[in-house]
């Protein structure tokens, strides 16, 4: 990070955690057998404005710290500060500022969806309570019907629009999109265009990259409870890199293409070459200049192929790679 | 599609609404629960007063002397463990039946599962999350609930005691109205004190069933302490240390309130409610 940019957002940081670490007691029969680290020093800076995606498979510890900065969850040891205070110091006062929505949304009673918005509202002071029919109206929810017999996706429409309705200066939402048909997730994604537009910041996390790239402008890649990556998308879309498929007029050897810097993966089936490649296409260009070259395909590679990338190799060798994916972006 | 761009930026209410505001918002969590509970507690209400009715109808047929006779037959530990020593007097009647058997029973069952279910209960099935993440302190969300709980208990002891009110002299119980009102208010104490250990290990470990057994197994041993002190030669000590013996061991039905046994029970709420406190302000929540 260049100092600029460094000292910008130390100047506007809404959401900020250093060295997080938070451990579960992990309890059978009643007797503490000892810890669960689900956090493992999660650093993370989220800046006014912007919309950041939070991406990691299923337990990678997205809601653990999404429930720290709620202070719903009390951090083991680290630091974690949303708004200028930590989520215990804030209390109450910075949470009437956040807007959230739970990874696990449950909803039960008989009261029905229009009394809990109600409710929520009330919760707030009242803030709000005039949007809750214009949006029921927008996601298609009706509000006269019981919590308990909603669908998912209801009750996720429930879960958006109360995180939505007092205008919060900051979004926090947890796989916002789940339960969400695909004209929902569009809505969407249009209430975060227009709450940016009107200066809140948004932290979303997801477990589908594709869901996330559309709307975010940086996103956050943790495994096993730390960052193991952070890039603009654009960036990371570069780290993606491209699967090239070269089709020549002569069988091929393998060896040739094997050892080109920037070129992995590499398959070699009768005359067609296939691999992956990051970066300037110029070595891999020159190899396969000396054939005659009858075809060439080269596509972007789908984030989610790179996402996929980080689940396959071990967190011990990850943190190297992507510090060295890192260097080789700037 | 775009209706509410506009609605956006917070603006402040209209003054009308602020009118609304102010009224609606005290006490918003407890409000709630009291309104999911609204149906239950009118059936449980109905339900104890109805109770209460019929027992005490049958009292004028129980009022006589055969029925002294069969009694004096029976083995005098057990007369008076049970109470039915006293059994032909109105306020004998009344502590036998209702005030020490069928009230505290039932009164139990719903106040330690409502204790139970309010905080750990509601936390496990993760319908405290949207309450706890709202602009409302855990203290706040803790007292608001407690208060629901207490308030819900009195409705039920209100209903009981109003049916015993109507009911007692007309049937010729010679029971004070004093006396009755100070018995139901032991009671609704007595099982607000169970239903508040509960509420409070449910406030401190999140564990539903957890609040539920220990709720119930310090009822259960407040009321065999209390039966086995009374029947046993030389077990007072049982009754003195039993919340039921607090409740009901001043005879609050011929004497009056207990001042001392009551103040144990409304001590044990407190202290039990603080405890539970403490604990619920610094733990994690939904874990």
């Amino acid at each position: 990070m260049t100092t600029t940019s460094a000292r910008a957002a130390a100047a506007d940081v809404v959401i900020r955690t250093a060295g997080l670490i938070k451990d579960y007691r992990s309890a059978r029969r009643g007797r503490t057998t000892g810890h669960v680290r689900a956090l493992d020093g999660l650093d993370l800076e989220v800046r006014r404005g912007e919309v950041f995606g939070f991406l990691g498979p299923n337990g990678a510890g997205k809601s653990t710290t999404i429930r720290i900065l709620l202070d719903q969850l009390r951090p083991t040891a680290g630091y974690a500060e949303v708004l200028g205070a930590t989520p215990a110091a804030g209390g109450p006062a910075v949470r009437a500022r956040i807007g959230y929505l739970p990874g696990e949304l449950a909803m039960q009673g008989r009261e029905t969806a229009g009394d809990l918005l109600e409710h929520l509202v009330r919760l707030r002071g009242g803030r709000g309570s005039g949007r809750i029919g214009p949006l029921a109206e927008r996601f298609g929810l009706d509000l006269t019907k019981p919590i308990r017999s909603l669908s998912k996706g209801n009750k996720q429409k429930v879960g958006v629009i109360q995180a939505f309705l007092h205008a919060p200066e900051l979004l926090i939402l947890d796989e916002p999109t789940s339960g969400l048909d695909p004209l929902l997730q569009q809505e969407f994604l249009a209430m975060v265009r227009e709450a940016t537009a009107d200066g809140a910041t948004v932290f979303m996390s997801s477990h589908v990259l594709s869901e996330v790239e559309i709307i975010a402008e940086r996103v956050a890649i943790v495994r096993e409870g730390r960052i193991v990556d952070l890039d603009d998308v654009a960036t990371l879309r570069h780290h993606a890199g491209q699967q090239v498929a070269l089709r020549f007029a002569d069988p091929i050897r393998a060896d040739e293409f094997a050892e080109i810097p920037g070129v992995e993966d590499v398959e070699v089936t009768d005359h067609t070459v296939r691999c992956l490649l990051r970066g300037e296409p110029d070595a891999l260009l020159k190899a396969a200049a000396a054939h005659h070259v009858v075809r060439w395909v080269a596509e972007d590679r789908e984030l989610e192929d790179l996402f996929l990338d980080f689940y396959r190799v071990p967190a011990g060798e990850l943190h190297a790679e992507a510090e060295e994916v890192v260097v080789h972006g700037r | 599609m775009a209706v509410d761009t506009a609605a956006r930026t917070p603006t402040p209410a209209p003054a009308d609404r602020n009118g609304a505001r102010a009224d609606g918002t005290r006490l918003p969590v407890a409000r709630w629960v009291l309104r999911e509970q609204r149906r239950s507690l009118t059936l449980w209400a109905i339900s104890l007063a109805a109770i209460t009715a019929m027992y005490l109808a049958f009292y004028p047929s129980m009022a006589t002397d055969e029925m002294e006779a069969v009694m004096a037959g029976l083995p005098e530990a057990l007369m008076s463990g049970m109470g039915w020593d006293r059994i032909a007097t109105g306020s004998g009647y009344l502590e036998s039946t209702i005030y020490g058997l069928l009230a505290p029973a039932l009164l139990l069952v719903f106040g330690i599962a409502a204790g139970a279910r309010l905080l750990a209960g509601h936390e496990e099935d993760g319908s405290l999350e949207l309450e706890g993440t709202a602009p409302v302190s855990r203290r706040q969300l803790l007292l608001e609930r407690f208060a629901a709980l207490t308030f819900g208990l009195f409705v039920l002891c209100a209903a009981l005691g109003v049916a015993t009110l109507v009911l007692a002299p007309a049937l010729g119980m010679e029971v004070t109205s004093g006396n009755i009102l100070a018995a139901t208010l032991g009671l609704w104490l007595f099982v607000l004190a169970m239903a508040t250990v509960s509420f409070a290990v449910g406030a401190a470990t999140g564990r539903r069933a957890l609040a539920l057994g220990v709720g119930a197994g310090l009822a259960v041993f407040a009321y065999m302490a209390d039966t086995i002190g009374e029947m046993m030669a030389g077990g007072d000590w049982l009754s003195t240390i039993s919340p039921f013996g607090w409740y009901l061991g001043g005879d609050p039905l011929t004497q009056g309130v207990d001042g001392a046994g009551y103040a144990l029970l409304a001590g044990l709420v407190v202290v039990a409610l603080l405890a539970g406190l403490l604990r619920f302000e610094r733990r994690d929540l939904g874990v």
